[in-house]
């Protein structure tokens, strides 16, 4: 998969502000321009690093899951490790 | 002139700010990304002098501390047997931007001024009108992360 076009980028990251609204979150001197570079960073680091995120799951859900189902295990991971409880 | 507050806005088919509340006061939310407007109808009050208005929102940064909201406001005069109003007829769109509060909480208020006859569709004293506010969150201009929220907006003769 390559980095998200334009397009799905700028949607990608007009939902994380508007996640963010929606909880309330105080977001300190940034600016729209700021959020779109980091989303577009982080898209790019996925990008290049998605195979290793794979390896890192191992046998049999690397293989037994599907593409949207490991997405979401790594989100739940995430969620764990830096949203739940902050 | 005149004030317009959340509970007064009238959706128009799509890309309308939604109602909303923070800490009891109600609120409409103006998206960052997506431009998005809403409408509100009024009539202007006979003591008018043809000075032109100014249109004063009232709003704050929902999540942000910093940068810049670009809002614009157009103006429709509903008078006797002038527009179908089965088409918007607004005139000309007039902008001003304002910068968030670096307090989470605290309102900026940011004026937008129209000059008397086309700018405000030759709106005259007693008319009825509808204003239309959007924030033009597209606009290079606008940089402020998050929705604006809007608590209330005043009209006076500039």
């Amino acid at each position: 998969m390559a980095v998200l076009s334009s397009a799905d980028r700028a949607a990608g990251c007009a939902k994380y502000m508007r996640d963010l609204c929606a909880a309330r979150e105080t977001i300190g001197p940034a600016l729209k321009a700021d959020l779109q570079a980091a989303f577009n960073a982080l898209d790019a680091f996925m990008d290049a690093n998605a195979a290793a995120v794979n390896n890192a799951i191992p046998l049999p859900a690397r293989t037994v899951l599907t593409v949207p189902q490991k997405a979401r295990l790594l989100e739940a991971v995430i969620f764990q490790r830096y949203i739940s409880g902050a | 002139m005149g004030a317009f507050f959340p509970a007064d806005s009238e959706a128009p088919a799509s890309n309308y700010a939604l109602l909303n509340s923070r800490n009891g006061h109600p609120t409409l939310e103006y998206d960052a990304a997506a431009e998005w407007a809403t409408n509100f109808t009024g009539v202007l009050p006979r003591n008018y002098g043809g000075g032109g208005l100014t249109v004063t929102v009232h709003w704050m940064g929902a999540s942000a501390t910093s940068g810049d909201v670009k809002w614009g406001g157009s103006i429709e005069r509903d008078n006797a047997n002038n527009h179908d109003l089965d088409a918007d007829a607004y005139a000309t769109e007039q902008t001003a931007t304002g910068t968030a509060n670096g307090t989470s909480g605290k309102v900026t208020s940011t004026a937008i001024t129209f000059t008397d006859g086309a700018n405000v569709d030759s709106l005259a004293a007693g008319d009825p009108f509808r204003l239309k506010l959007a924030r033009k969150a597209a606009d290079g201009a606008d940089t402020m992360t998050g929705n604006a929220q809007l608590i209330a907006i005043t009209v006076v003769e500039t």
